[in-house]
């Protein structure tokens, strides 16, 4: 079983934006992180250190059976993703360095909210986080489709 | 000092929905509450009906999860009541999970993360779910003590409206040092009575506010928690004044036998055995109400709506067109679990929502044999309570009830319920003449005069018939064995007594 294609669109979304915002500033982190970093610093409010870090877990878990070369990458007991990026082929999408892995990690750990919380309720915290133009409309600025 | 000069003490809703009336209008501003209750009893989700009822972006509500139910679990459940509005998140309801520092640190680092939280996001309410959880490490009384009393100051304080959510024991009530600081105590029980849950809640204490003493039914459906107020919401309604105003019952005769037809307000009692009339009678009593444009509800119990209505066409009266019309409601009561409370809310619901001024309820068997078995014991209480607070508000009802034949006695109800009615009709069978008839008697009227006549009457297509005079030639009719007497019958006018009252 693959991540969802809209979960795809949607981390595919938050990446793009995350290396445009990334580019702005420095030194900057690579986009798959920020957008992590943003996802656990959002999320771990509510759902505490441990509670992130068991659907990051999981996330990572279901992220491997597609896509290997994630082996390396681990989440820490805080939460924090380790050893992500490492020995990836790179999109050239408009992106510096976002792998296919990463975006499927952040898409399922999307889809996971998704699952667990509905999509109403996953949208509106991510509306938090991110900017909702990002986070709603595959066709803006900072889409595929751009 | 003068009224004016007090402090006004706003009442916010709790938005559960008979609640408000349940607590005295609302719950009051800024207050420390407590929920406790058993797990599964409904504490989590009557706390978020009252956040999502009261959050906004600019006074958010706090939301403190400690150890327990999972925040992600917590709002995948809670998200299927209706009252649920995921747009609200995080913007007016913020999830906050302080279950690390409660793990790892100690009271003092709890009340400081609350502290840093409240005073960044100025909510206006703030829960705690669940409290319990968060002082169980075993620390002194004092330090216990000393951190609920801070917390509580601080939270009223910065304006806040506060719910600490716990599973205590009722043996707790006495020592816990948490119900000595909280203004509000409410309680939520779960019982198991035969094969039904029985839910009750009941306000323990609740500072600066009336709010009604008891034990009140609540059920919790997809819209959350829904409490049934033991004044079935109309403890504010103003009380009409008693009229004098007769009302027909459809029946001529009858009315004459009740010294002019029911006064308005009143509970009436049809009792008789099975086939006597008395659907047929409270059949005519609403039709009658319809057309003096009195709008009327019947409770049923053991026949449904369609076949109540047909019955009524059958005797020529028409009750498709009120119904269709808003003026009557046939309301199928069969609830098998609900509470005798939560029934009588249905009735009280239609009641008020289309104006009734009669109201017939057909039967008090089968009202009684609908509800659940542990229900049962409240039902006499319950019904007196509605009874109470409808006619207090000018409806007048109109119950019907079954009792045994008997021909050594001439029982009223078998329910014991007289004491709830202010008159009194009783049908039953006799035998005369090798025909097994039908006599009606007005056994009491509270405060008027009525017919002490025993009428003999038919059920016709056209209803109830009365007939003839009052049967004078006859002894021990009420026995249902009567013997012809010799006395000639009687030519004048029925009889009506002094205004005494019978008692049953």
């Amino acid at each position: 079983m693959t991540a969802a294609p809209g979960m795809r669109d949607l981390a595919y979304r938050l990446l793009v934006y995350e290396a445009g915002a990334g580019k702005a500033s420095e030194p900057s982190e690579p986009p798959a992180i920020r957008v992590y970093e943003r996802l656990r610093q959002s999320l771990g409010e509510f759902v505490g250190v441990a509670g992130f870090q068991s659907l990051a877990s999981r996330a990572l878990t279901l992220s491997r059976a597609e896509v290997p070369s994630l082996s390396a990458a681990r989440v820490a007991a805080d939460g924090s993703l380790e050893g992500l990026g490492a020995s990836e082929t790179q999109f050239d999408m408009g992106m510096d360095s976002a792998t296919d892995g990463e975006i499927i990690l952040i898409a399922r750990l999307l889809g996971l909210l998704r699952l667990f919380l509905g999509e109403a309720l996953t949208l509106s915290l991510l509306r938090n986080a991110w900017p909702g133009e990002v986070v709603e409309d595959s066709n803006s600025a900072h889409g595929r489709n751009a | 000092m003068s009224t004016q000069d007090k402090v006004k003490i706003n009442k916010l809703p709790t938005g559960v929905p008979g609640l408000d009336e349940i607590v005295g209008g609302g719950l009051p501003e800024f207050s420390f509450n407590i929920i406790a209750g058993a797990p599964g009893s409904g504490k989590t989700t009557l706390a978020h009906q009252f956040v999502f009822a009261n959050a906004t972006p600019e006074r958010p509500a706090l939301y403190f999860t400690v150890l327990g139910e999972s925040a992600i679990k917590m709002l995948r459940y809670q998200q299927q009541y209706t009252f649920f509005d995921p747009s609200m998140l995080p913007g007016s309801i913020r999830f906050i999970n302080l279950s690390q520092v409660v793990l790892e640190k100690d009271l003092g680092a709890v009340l400081e993360q609350i502290t840093k939280e409240v005073e960044k996001a100025n909510p206006a309410v703030v829960v705690v779910d669940s409290f319990r959880t968060m002082v169980r490490k075993p620390e002194s009384d004092m330090d216990l003590q000393s951190f609920i009393q801070r917390l509580a100051l601080f939270l009223a304080s910065w304006q806040a409206t506060t719910f600490l959510i716990g599973e205590y024991a009722e043996e707790e009530l006495r020592d816990n040092p948490i119900f000595t600081v909280a203004d509000g105590l409410f309680w939520l029980r779960q019982t198991a009575e035969r094969n039904s849950i029985v839910r009750k809640l009941q306000i323990i204490k609740l500072r600066g506010q009336d709010s009604v003493p008891g034990l009140h039914t609540f059920r919790i459906t997809d819209a959350g928690v829904q409490a049934f107020s033991r004044t079935f919401g109309l403890s504010g309604h103003a009380k009409n004044p008693p009229t004098h105003r007769r009302l027909s019952f459809g029946v001529a005769e009858l009315d004459k036998m009740l010294g002019g037809g029911v006064r308005e307000g009143d509970s009436v009692l049809i009792a008789g055995s099975s086939g006597t009339g008395k659907s047929v009678l409270a059949t005519q009593f609403i039709a009658e109400g319809i057309r003096h444009g009195e709008p009327g509800i019947v409770a049923v119990f053991e026949e449904r709506p369609q076949a109540y209505a047909e019955r009524a066409t059958s005797l020529g009266l028409d009750l498709e067109t009120p119904q269709k019309d808003g003026k009557l409601t046939i309301l199928y009561l069969r609830p098998l679990d609900l509470s005798v409370d939560e029934t009588m809310h249905s009735i009280l619901d239609a009641v008020q929502k289309i104006g009734a001024k009669r109201l017939v309820i057909d039967s008090l068997a089968g009202f009684e044999m609908a509800l659940s078995p542990g229900f049962r014991a409240d039902f006499r209480e319950s019904l007196y309570r509605m009874i109470f607070a409808l006619t207090g508000i000018g409806v007048t009802i109109l119950s019907t009830v079954e009792v045994d034949e008997s021909f050594t006695e001439f029982p009223f109800s078998t329910y014991s319920i007289s004491f709830l009615t202010d008159d009194i009709i009783r049908l039953r069978y006799v035998s005369i003449d090798g025909q097994l008839r039908k006599i009606m008697v007005v056994i009491k009227m509270r405060g008027g005069n009525h017919a002490k006549d025993i009428r003999e009457y038919e059920i016709t297509s056209k209803g109830v018939v009365i007939l003839g005079k009052r049967l004078a030639n006859y002894e021990g009719l009420i026995s249902g064995i009567p013997v012809r007497s010799d006395r000639p019958e009687s030519p004048e006018e029925p009889s009506r007594d002094t205004g005494m009252e019978h008692k049953d």
